[in-house]
Parts: C-alpha cells; structure tokens; sequence
C-alpha cells in the first residue's frame, strides 16, 4: 500500500496541531482527573468542522479522505487521548449508517452528526460476550411497522453521552449471532432506552463508557440498517475499517510522549549534565521515536488501504492496530522511565499516557483478536497460493 | 461598510521545534504566520462582520511572494478578497517605505476602514497605522482595546493613565487595535478549503502608481552594525530550601546590591 | 537645516510627565554634542502654562503644540509644521502610544527617517545614530540615516533610557504652533471613564514586584502591594494577570502593555513568555520567584528562587521591613 501526503494533508496537520497544543493539551491533565467529558472541546471540534470530516459535503460534512482522519486523530491524541475519542467515536457510531444505511437514513441523521450537534456511540459488545461477538444476546422482536429491542450492552464509549447510537441485536436467536443478527439506529431518548452505570476506569478517564439497557425500546423499521441477518457483516465491516482510527489513536499517544520525554530529556540536568546526554537515554529515545513511525508508516498504509477499498484490508488496519497499540503502551512506559520519579507523578503528562495507552491494546477487539485477524488473511493468502 | 486589513507575515518566533517530525519538513506548519498582533486586527474585523455591521472584509499585505500564505490564512479565518503587493524593490523597506506602499494601495482599496494589529513582531516602532494615515490624509484611531463603527463615525476605546476613553473621527479613517479586543478566532476546515478559492490579487509596485525612485531603494535608515548583546553573569538559584531561608537569602541578595 | 534637537514633551495638569523629563535629559546630552539648541514641542493638558519650566531642565525653547485634553495625534499637524519650519537635527519621542502616534504623524507626512524604539541614541560627527535591540534581545543593531535622508531623524526612546536632571533655574522661551486642519484633528475624545482609584504610572518606578498568573487572583496581589510598599515600589503585571481581570491594564508589562526599566524588578508567578520579557528585560536587577523550576524567566532572572511564592513573599516583606527597621 502506497500514499502520499499532499499539501492538504500538511495544512491540516498544522491546523489541528495548532488546535490541539493551544486548547486540548493544557485541558489535558484536568479531564483525566476529574472524569468528566470535556464539552468544551467537543464545541470546539464540532466549530472548527473535526466532527464532520467522514460525512459528504451534501450532508455538511468535509468528506476527508482516511489518510486526514487518520492526521485529525493523531494530532489530537497527542495532546489527550480522551479527547481524540470524540471524532473517533462518532465516526464508529455513524459507520454502519455509511456502510450501509440507505439515503433516506443518511439524510435525517448525517447533518446533525455532520455538525456535532448530536454525538453517535456504536454499541455491539455485551457483557457475557466480549470479543466473541458471535454469542450477542440482545434480542430485536418485529412489531407491526416496529422492532422491540430488549437486552443490555456493555463498555460503549459515549453510550451515555450520545444522542444516536448504532445497536446490534438478534432478529433471528435460532440462526445465531453470525447469521441472526441485525443493526438498527437507536435515538436514545427512546423511551425504555437507559445507561444506568458508568465505568470506573484506568485510562481515557474523560470519555464515559456505559452500560445501557433496552426495556421494550421501539425502534421503527425504517432505522433497520441493511436486511435482517445482515448485522453480524456490518460490524465487522465497520470493525476492519473503525480499528484504523485506533491506530492512529496510539501513534498520537507515542508522539506525545517522545515528545515528552524528549523536552524533560533535554532540559533536566543530573549529575552535572543533562539527562539527555547519557547514552543509555538517547537509544531509549532513539527506539521510542523510531517505533512511533514505523507504527506511523504502517498506519497511514492502513489508511490507503482502506482508500483503496482493498479486499485484504483487515490485514492492514489489523496489523496497524497491533502494532501501533503496542508500540504506544512501550513507548509511554519508556516515557515514564525517562522521566524517572517525575514521570510517575501527575505534575508531568506521561504516567496518564501510560495510562490512556493501554486501552488501545483493549478496545475494538484485543491484541489477541488482532492477530487471529492477520492471521487469518495470512493462511487465506497462503491457501490461494497453494491452489494457484 | 468595508475594512481592510493590513497584514504582515512574520517568521515564527515562537515555533521552537520542540517536536520531532517525521522526515517530511512541515512546510505549511509555521514558517510564514501571521504577525500575532494583526490577527487581533482581523478577529476585530471579523467580529464587525459577524455581527452585520460591516458587509465585506479584505486584507492587504506588502511583502515577497510567500507572504500570500498568511494572507490565505487570513482568508480562512473568514472575510473575502485579499491584496498583496510584491515587488523586487521593496526587499528591506522600513516603515516609512511600508507606509507609502500600504497608503497607495489603500487608496485603490478605498476601505472605510483600514485596519491594523498595533505593532509587528519585529520590534518596529509601531509607525505604519499613523503614517499611512497621514499619507492618506485620513483620520487616525490607534491602539484600540474595541472598534466601533455607527453613524458615519468610528470609535476606538484607549486605555487612558488611568481608566479608558472613547475616542471617535469620521469615516473613512485608519486604525489599529490591541491585543484586548478579543481572542482571535482559529481558522475552521471549512473555512481552510473555502479560502483556496476566494480571490487573491498580486500588485506590483507600478499598480499601486509608485516607482522604485519614490522609495529612495525601500528605506531612510541603515544598519550599520549588529552584534550580540552583552553577555549577562549566570542565573543564580535559590532552590530546595524552606521558605524562611529564601525569604533571607533574597534579602541579603537584596542588601549586597544596596537595593534594600 | 540647524543642529537643534527636538523632542516631544507630553504634560498632564500642567506638569511635565516623567517622559519628557527623561528626554529632555537626553535632548540636552545630544544638543552638547551636536551644538544646537534644546527645543521642546509641548502638548497635552496645561502645556501652555507648564512649559516655560522645561527651561529649568535644559530647554532653550518650547513651542506649545496644544494644551487640551484632545487625543495626542491631533497635536501632530502643528508637531509637522514645526518641525518642518526649524529642520532640527533630531527629534526624539517617548516610545508610548502617544509618542509613537505623534513620531508616525511625523514619518507620514514629512518623509522623515525613524528610528527604534531605541536604548542609546547619540551625535557621532554630526550624524545621529542609535541603538536597538530586536524583539527576542539577540541582537543589538547600530544605526543611522542613509545618506541624503531628509532631516530630522525621528528617535523613539524606551523609557529610562536616560535619567532626568535636577531641576536648575532657567525659563523656556514658549511660543505656540500654528494651528493646522490636517484630518488628525478630527480626532476627539467623547467619553471618559478615569478609574476610581489613582493608578500608578508605571514607567516612572525604580522598583517594580510584578505579578503573573501564578497570583491566582485579585486578592493574591494583595501580598504584592505589602512587598511593594516595604521596597517602595509600584505593582506591575503580566498579560494573563490582566487578562483576568486581577489589575487594570494600566498595570500591564511587556510587548502590548509599558515598557520598564526599573532598578529593581522582582517577578512573581510569572512564567517569562519573551511578549513579557521585552517589556522587562532591560530591568537592571530580575528576581524572578516561581514553583516551576523550568520557568523561561529562570533563564535571564539575576536571582531565580524555586519556590512557593505565597509563602516566600510575606517572609520576604517581613524581613525586609525588619531590615529597614
């Protein structure tokens, strides 16, 4: 997979750095501290246009290609993780609708999303089934020109805070996860719709995750997402496509912690000199900063990937996810070793960074899922060699 | 109602490349800004148009061909057309050559106000707001903290010693604005792709109706030497110490220097 | 064309503020070598009546521009007229707003080279040349007219560049500046709104305990006017102080707010952003107090104490009203 960043491409970049060194970093510390969700910089985003970027400009979107996506939610990971989750996760809240909602459905819903006057959660996992989708639960009955959802889901970034969120639930329980199950656009405030707990949480401590519950919420046939049954390829297709975002998630936590750990390095004097002219701290920053862009590399490849509608796609945005995921939590926990006894305290960002970085091994499917993933279309590739 | 905005792009003083990038130099990062002061010039500006008191924003800057990025960057923040006037002659004018190429291009503009940020990033004396006034025989309103414009006047509040005034004169008249007129707005994506699109003019010095001649080569002064400053004895530290000690030890510093 | 030396001399109340003290100290040092005469141009409230005292500060002769309470540029068509009638060798002007609008005024319409804001000017055989120091203080520059330049030069001058003299004896021949109709004087003040209690001139302190945003509040600079009492100071502030509304902007050091050059400078809270600096850093003496160790101000402080500064400065006080007895 080959790209090429253009001057748009750079404008971007430094517009949403600019952003994101003035506004979101100096939020930073404060957000992760008090657990709340930062309004505030959703305002922001939703005036500067950075909610729109995946919705057609006929919706009022800015219709960016993935390899600026991917720049927006770099740049701003690299000042706050929880922060960059707010156009990441209204991206993967709309996704199904984009994939395959029908043009009616993208005209009532995408110019709200569009705008960031409503936020989107997607809400696939539950809590007896967690990367095993195939063993959902929820149930979604048809009623006349209705469908009754019951059920619960569990670990929904903004499942709390959104305003519409894409849920999958079983059309047909006989047929299974896999083949019974379908997507449907909930506005949550449905009645029978509830989020009754938030999460307690190591990292990314400003954006809510929820446990919502579905008592009889009426959902009216119309907001079905493709044919029934076809839920299960949805959110995979949604899932190889949203991990991207995850990826470019962990690059910007690693930058920002090179960074970090690269400015203590250079300014703080130990033993008569400074800490950064110890060689044993300059390979640590040498191979912090060298794994955050081979992570980066693979990344914006993904993005191509993806562009390019490439049928081996999961095995980019896997691969990138993987790598990237892991070079964040390496490069962060380095960060604090730079840092040495500051890097452990909250005065300084990398012990949150350390902290934010996990969860990118965790959510949209584990290290382990991924490499089932990559795997897998490793073994295809290698079956349809051996058959040619 | 039409303002102008005069503008200059200043290298970045504050880009300290605190960041490692990945090899490929970020051109459209920093080198060319905006000098900071203006941008308080177009936020008011900006702000004027927003609420519907005035119906078109330009800019105009004097400068080499790249200083057209700061106007584009202008442009994203909003208004409509921009000027810039380039030309082989004006490499290092100073501010009284500054005046009279801005003075004569504003006369083509013919704004009803021209406006500008109070001072340039460069340590310049904050001259060009007067003297293109007094080249246009216009009015002239400076260091305004606010910009009002109603019935056919407009109206700056400036600091006073001790409180502040209102000082007004007819339109048409220049301007400039402090730092206290408001935070400037940042540029929106949309506002970034729509700017590639809205007019930018390029003028040479002989558009503008003056010759090389009229600007005795771009300048009245010259450098004649440049040095570092005198070096200054190192900082001394105070730290790690209770705040009795220090509160002592800042005295004695104090008396060693006959301060106290 | 004479050898005179002009400058602007701003009154308030009938007095002559500090500025035009300061720059007839330095007219009078530029006069001795250029052999011309000191020549004041007079504005501002009471002029009329205070300027025949400037020649108790070395001034041979002042031409009163205007003495109302108007906007200062709309003395500048008359400064142009005077100017342009005597061809002095220099001119120099306060580097303050009102200094800068009248030096502008002076540029604009008469074509004239300008210099600064400067911290040294003086008469080299003849020939006025100045110092300056950029924006970030890297660089120190020399300069002069280009050959041919028309005459005057117009200096702006930083406060405390140069020190005034003791008032001798002597009267200023006073005259008073042709009026003109130049739209500058167009210009009229048609609100006021003094605050209500007196603030300090800034400029004119020798000692000056400014506060930032590690003051934290209004009432935080409280601890500051003690300090600044106890060392007989003024209290002085950074952008982010002002911004938030602690002091008025009167108070405001640096790039947008006064230019000082105190004896003695003590920052406190203040991170020393280079808009700050430029307004301080030609201060003779920094102590700067701050709980960051990695403040820019620890940089190009004299004295740079890491520290509580909440504790640190009532102790400070104490001790030195303890040392004053």
């Amino acid at each position: 997979m080959t790209y090429r960043l253009t001057d748009e491409h750079l404008e971007l970049r430094a517009m949403v750095r600019e952003l994101a060194e003035e506004r979101i970093a100096p939020r930073a510390a404060g957000i992760d501290e008090s657990a709340e969700f930062p309004w505030d910089l959703k305002e922001l985003l939703a005036q500067q246009d950075l909610l729109g970027t995946a919705f057609g400009e006929a919706y009022g979107g800015t219709d960016l290609d993935q390899l600026s996506q991917v720049i927006l939610v770099e740049e701003i990971a690299r000042a706050d993780a929880t922060t960059s989750l707010i156009p990441i996760v209204q991206k993967l809240g709309a996704l199904p609708i984009l994939l395959a909602g029908n043009d009616e459905q993208k005209t009532r819903y995408f110019p709200r999303l569009a705008s960031g006057e409503w936020l989107a959660a997607f809400a696939l996992t539950e809590a007896a089934a967690g990367s095993d989708v195939a063993s959902n639960r929820m149930r979604a009955t048809r009623d006349g020109d209705d469908y009754v959802l019951n059920g619960s889901k569990r670990f929904i970034t903004h499942g709390s805070i959104a305003n519409l969120i894409t849920a999958f639930a079983l059309t047909d329980p006989e047929a299974g996860g896999r083949k019974g199950m379908s997507a449907f656009i909930v506005e949550t405030d449905t009645p029978g719709f509830a989020a009754p707990r938030v999460e307690h949480k190591m990292g990314i401590r400003g954006s809510p995750t929820a446990e919502l519950t579905f008592d009889d919420v009426r959902v009216p046939a119309a907001n079905r997402l493709g044919d029934e049954g076809e839920g299960f390829k949805i959110a995979m297709a949604t899932l190889d496509r949203s991990r991207l975002a995850i990826a470019a998630q962990a690059v910007g936590i690693s930058q920002g912690a090179v960074d970090a750990a690269l400015s203590y390095a250079a300014d703080r004097q130990q033993f008569g000199q400074r800490v950064s002219d110890f060689q044993g701290i300059q390979f640590m920053l040498a191979d912090m900063a060298s794994q955050t862009e081979a992570a980066r590399q693979l990344t914006y490849a993904a993005a191509a990937a993806i562009e390019a509608d490439a049928p081996d796609l999961p095995y980019w945005t896997s691969s990138a996810k993987l790598v990237a995921g892991d070079t964040a939590m390496r490069v962060t926990t380095d960060a604090v070793q730079v840092l040495g006894g500051y890097g452990y305290i909250t005065e300084y960002p990398v012990e949150r960074m350390m902290r934010d970085a996990k969860i990118t091994q965790l959510y949209e499917g584990t290290q382990q899922i991924q490499r089932l993933i990559v795997a897998r279309q490793l073994l295809a590739r290698a079956g349809a060699g051996a058959r040619r | 109602m039409k303002i102008v905005v005069c503008i200059k792009q200043v290298p970045a003083t504050t880009a300290e490349k605190r960041y490692t990038d990945d090899l490929r130099l970020d051109r459209a990062s920093a080198e060319a800004i905006i000098n900071p002061l203006d941008e308080y010039a177009i936020e008011q500006a900006l702000r004027l148009l927003d609420a519907g008191t005035v119906d078109e924003v330009g800019y105009l800057s004097m400068g080499p061909e790249q200083a057209g990025e700061a106007l584009r960057r202008a442009l994203a923040m909003g208004g409509e057309s921009a000027t810039l006037v380039t030309d082989p002659a004006l490499a290092g004018a100073d501010e009284w050559a500054t005046a009279a190429v801005l003075a004569a291009a504003l006369d083509k503009l013919a704004p009803d106000v021209a406006l500008m940020g109070m001072a340039s990033d460069d340590a310049r004396g904050s001259l060009v707001p007067g003297a293109v006034a007094a080249r246009r025989n216009l009015p002239l309103l400076s260091y305004g903290a606010e910009l009002a414009l109603a019935d056919g006047q407009a109206r700056i509040r400036r600091l006073s010693p001790t409180g502040f005034d209102w000082i007004a004169a007819p339109l048409p008249v220049v301007a400039s604005v402090t730092d206290q007129v408001g935070e400037p707005r940042y540029a929106s994506l949309k506002g970034i792709m729509a700017a590639k699109r809205k007019p930018l003019d390029t003028w040479s010095l002989a558009d503008v109706g003056l010759s090389a001649e009229d600007l005795r080569s771009g300048a009245l002064t010259r450098v004649t030497d440049a040095r570092p400053p005198e070096a200054k004895p190192p900082t001394e530290r105070i730290e790690n110490v209770s705040a009795d000690e220090a509160a002592a030890k800042i005295a004695d510093w104090l008396a060693a220097r006959k301060l106290v | 064309m004479s050898n005179d030396i002009f400058f602007l001399a701003e009154f308030a109340d009938g007095a002559p503020q500090r500025s035009a003290l300061e720059l007839a100290a330095g007219a009078t040092e530029l006069a001795a070598a250029s052999g011309g005469n000191v020549v004041a141009l007079a504005y501002g409230p009471g002029a009329g009546d205070g300027a025949a005292g400037l020649g108790a500060h070395g001034v041979a002769r002042a031409i009163v521009l205007r003495d109302d309470a108007a906007p200062a540029i709309t003395a500048g068509p008359a400064a142009v007229e005077a100017v342009r009638a005597a061809s002095p060798l220099a001119v120099l002007a306060p580097a303050t707003p009102n200094g800068r609008d009248l030096a502008a005024a002076l540029v604009g319409l008469a074509d004239l080279p300008a210099f600064g804001p400067v911290r040294a000017v003086r008469v080299v055989d003849g020939i006025v040349e100045t110092e300056q120091a950029t924006l970030q203080g890297s660089v120190v520059t020399t300069s002069r007219p280009v050959d041919g330049a028309p005459q005057p030069s117009v200096v702006l001058v930083l406060a405390n560049t140069f020190t005034p003299t003791e008032a001798g004896s002597g009267t200023a021949e006073v005259s008073r500046a042709e009026a003109s109709d130049h739209p500058f004087t167009l210009a009229t003040i048609v609100e006021s709104h003094p605050a209500d209690a007196a603030v300090v001139n800034l400029e004119e302190a020798t000692v000056i305990v400014a506060g930032g945003r590690g003051i934290g509040s209004a009432e935080g600079f409280g601890q500051l006017d003690e300090l600044a009492a106890a060392l007989g100071g003024a209290v002085g502030a950074s952008r982010a102080a002002a911004d938030a509304g602690w002091v008025p902007y009167q108070l405001q050091i640096g790039q947008t707010g006064k230019v000082v050059k105190p004896a003695l400078y003590i920052g406190l809270g203040i991170s020393g952003a280079i808009q700050h600096r430029v307004g301080m850093q030609t201060a003779e003496h920094v102590i700067a107090v701050n709980k960051d160790p990695d403040a820019p101000i620890g940089e190009f402080a004299d004295l740079f104490v890491v520290g509580d500064l909440f504790q640190i400065v009532p102790k400070l006080t104490a001790e030195i009203r303890r040392r004053k007895g």
